[in-house]
């Protein structure tokens, strides 16, 4: 098949998506209503609550949920074949990604912009909110690791990459010392910093700089180590500033290169049920999360952009639509991953030796060539892109990391609250889930707990619906699929992992490349126990979810919030 | 403090133009959105959070902090006066994990 059809396929079921699922619940189900006061408008502080342009919503939600998740998941997904990949990104998206982003941010608006931890003490129980926030800090260290474990292989087998990366590094502090300090003009700093940046890209195809594994994933948490601890405006935000441009510019690229190219697919439609990292069902559902959907988008909705919304209807364009656009986003990875090689063969080999990492700056390059750029050029280009799109969250992971640590358990153990020592636990943890783990199961779990989380948001807002006497089958559905399957994926990863503890002991089972008999049974017992915590989380939540959901179901519609009538 | 600062991109609907001219902004505010619209709210919330500490010293007692006597309050009450139920309401709200994310 073309892979303009693919993206053809993406682009109708966006549009059916959004002006006639989502317009149908936004008005005869939520009942959006355009002179409702929102908390931005009610509570107007000029920091957290300001009514914003829905259109500079609209960037900033995009900006917010796409990251790796929606580039990396279809890549790995690809060995299932590209025909599960793409339904389940584009059915994903339409039937449950969309309602749960915006209805995420409906629930925020409804109740004065509340975070999803208040949510859960208000609707599901008061210890689902420190199951929630417990459950969050495993969440980031499984992104940590993930992304950790993919940069350091992509820096260790594409030397091409670490001038850039390193370069940016000066880049971005310069940028945010002469944007805040110097006051200089910000499109001036912009395009030098940018073009310097493009400068240091094709510099590092010349200077090469080489280097082990662990010796890259030391060098990501140092770079996030440093990002936590400064201030946030010396570090954090202009290199990721000075990033988003270099991500745009790749994604521009690609995207050309595919209607430039129009690349055939050279993958299967289905390869087999069963793959190395598991069974289709689940694992695939968890493999590609953000494209489809992802627990992340509820925790922007809900606390970030909920807060500014100026309008109610406002929320199906500002969040439904930044999914829709996701969801043509991870279409775009996934045409990189099966168009783009000579064979499933290359795309495996590939895989094998660069991982998800390396076939996504082979496959970008390839699509950048179409359109003129040298491939060597583009693959460093792609490679920075990569590397850069993942450091620039692990940066503000670990400053979150450390914001978790000291909200848990800072006032118990002060020591906990300290920044450094926070932001040095977080990096720790992290490298040794990385250096000891293995990274196709960290993956997994590292989906689940996203899927988790997006469970969780449909139940809340499942209770929510009932409670206020509204159609809640809409989320019901997709809330029990997600439950369901996350839990059974987790199941899954934990039985894999445990039984590979055992082989190892037997000696059945050799350690992965890199790693001595002690580490591979430390990192996979770790992984089992993070996987049995994620387990017991769910469960629990689900169980009080159910019990909110009974006691709602019978409740009478609160007063104020008529019932949406025929809304079947 | 209070009101829309970061006024250009948080103009009401009516008052954007329409057609062409109305694209050409509504992908401007995108761009913005995407490139720039945290780091303006993480400005905006560092120059608050330094403001409210400010207010928390100087007017704590309507919080019932107990303070320093009220003289300089007194002669500082009439520039705080405008953003007192904001910073009440700020102070006093329950925060948690997500609100230090976003």
């Amino acid at each position: 098949m073309n892979s303009v059809f693919a993206f053809v396929l993406a682009v109708v079921a966006a549009v059916l998506g959004y002006y006639w699922y989502a317009r149908y619940f936004d008005q005869k189900v939520i009942v959006a209503d355009p002179k409702r006061a929102t908390p931005a408008t009610m509570y107007m502080d000029g920091v957290d609550f300001i009514p914003t342009s829905q259109h500079v919503l609209f960037g900033y939600q995009f900006k917010s949920i796409a990251a790796l998740g929606p580039v990396l998941g279809p890549i790995i997904a690809v060995q299932w074949g590209w025909l599960p990949a793409l339904l389940w990104i584009l059915a994903g998206t339409f039937f449950i990604g969309w309602i749960h982003d915006y209805s995420s941010a409906i629930i925020g608006m409804r109740n004065q912009g509340e975070t999803f931890g208040a949510l859960t003490y208000k609707l599901i129980s008061p210890r689902g909110r420190v199951i929630l926030l417990s459950f969050m800090y495993f969440y980031l260290l499984l992104i940590m690791a993930a992304f950790a474990s993919i940069v350091a292989g992509m820096l260790k087998g594409m030397s091409s990459v670490p001038f850039a990366i390193l370069v940016l590094m000066a880049v971005g502090v310069g940028a945010g010392l002469l944007i805040y300090r110097r006051r200089m003009d910000l499109i001036l700093v912009t395009v030098v910093m940018v073009a310097l940046s493009l400068v240091a890209i094709w510099l590092g195809t010349i200077v090469k700089i080489p280097g082990g594994f662990n010796q890259w994933v030391i060098f990501c948490l140092i770079f996030s180590y440093i990002g936590a601890v400064l201030p946030i405006w010396a570090y954090t935000q202009p290199i990721n500033y000075i990033s988003f441009y270099l991500v745009t510019l790749g994604m521009l690229g690609g995207f050309l290169g595919i209607l430039v190219g129009r690349p055939q697919f050279t993958v299967p439609a289905f390869t087999q049920f069963n793959i190395g990292l598991g069974p289709l069902w689940p694992i695939l559902f968890v493999t590609i999360a953000c494209g489809a959907i992802s627990g992340w988008h509820s925790l922007v909705s809900s606390a970030g952009t909920a807060r500014q919304l100026e309008k109610e209807t406002h929320a199906r364009y500002v969040a439904g639509g930044a999914m829709f656009m996701e969801m043509a986003l991870a279409t775009l990875a996934l045409i990189i991953a099966a168009a783009t090689f000579a064979n499933f063969s290359a795309y495996r080999e590939m895989f094998g030796k660069l991982g998800a990492g390396g076939v996504f700056a082979h496959g970008l390059s390839a699509l950048m060539s179409r359109i003129g750029i040298p491939s060597e050029l583009g693959s460093a280009y792609a490679g920075a892109m990569l590397v850069i799109l993942a450091l620039t969250i692990m940066q503000l992971v670990v400053r979150f990391m450390r914001i978790a640590m000291a909200e848990i358990a800072g006032d118990a153990v002060p020591i906990l609250g300290n920044v450094y020592v926070g932001a040095l636990i977080a990096c720790v943890l992290a490298f040794i889930l990385t250096v000891t783990g293995t990274w196709s199961y960290i993956w997994v779990l590292f989906g689940g707990s996203n899927q988790l989380m997006a469970g969780l948001a449909l139940m809340l807002v499942t209770i929510w619906l009932a409670r206020e006497g509204k159609n809640w089958r809409f989320t019901f559905f997709p809330m029990v699929f997600m439950m369901v399957t996350t839990i059974a994926a987790l199941g899954i990863t934990v039985y894999r992992v445990v039984g590979n503890v055992g082989k190892l002991q037997a000696g059945t089972l050799a350690p992965p490349a890199g790693q001595t008999l002690s580490m591979a049974i430390g990192g996979n017992v770790i992984t089992a126990l993070i996987g049995a915590f994620l387990i017991v989380a769910a469960l629990i939540l689900a169980y009080d979810g159910l019990q909110a959901w009974n006691a709602a179901c019978g409740k009478p519609a609160q007063a104020g919030t008529a019932a949406t009538p025929g809304d079947d | 403090m209070t009101g829309k600062q970061a006024g250009e991109p948080h103009r009401d609907d009516k008052e954007r133009p329409s057609s062409g001219s109305g694209l050409l902004q509504a992908v401007r505010e995108f761009i913005y959105g995407m490139a720039a619209h945290d780091m303006t709210r993480y400005a905006l919330k560092t120059r608050s959070s330094m403001e409210h500490l400010f207010i928390l010293i100087t007017m704590g007692d309507m919080l019932g902090v107990p303070i320093l006597p009220p003289y300089y309050s007194m002669r500082l009450l009439p520039y705080v006066v405008p953003q007192v139920a904001t910073w009440k309401r700020r102070m006093l709200r329950e925060k948690d994990l997500m609100d230090a994310i976003f």
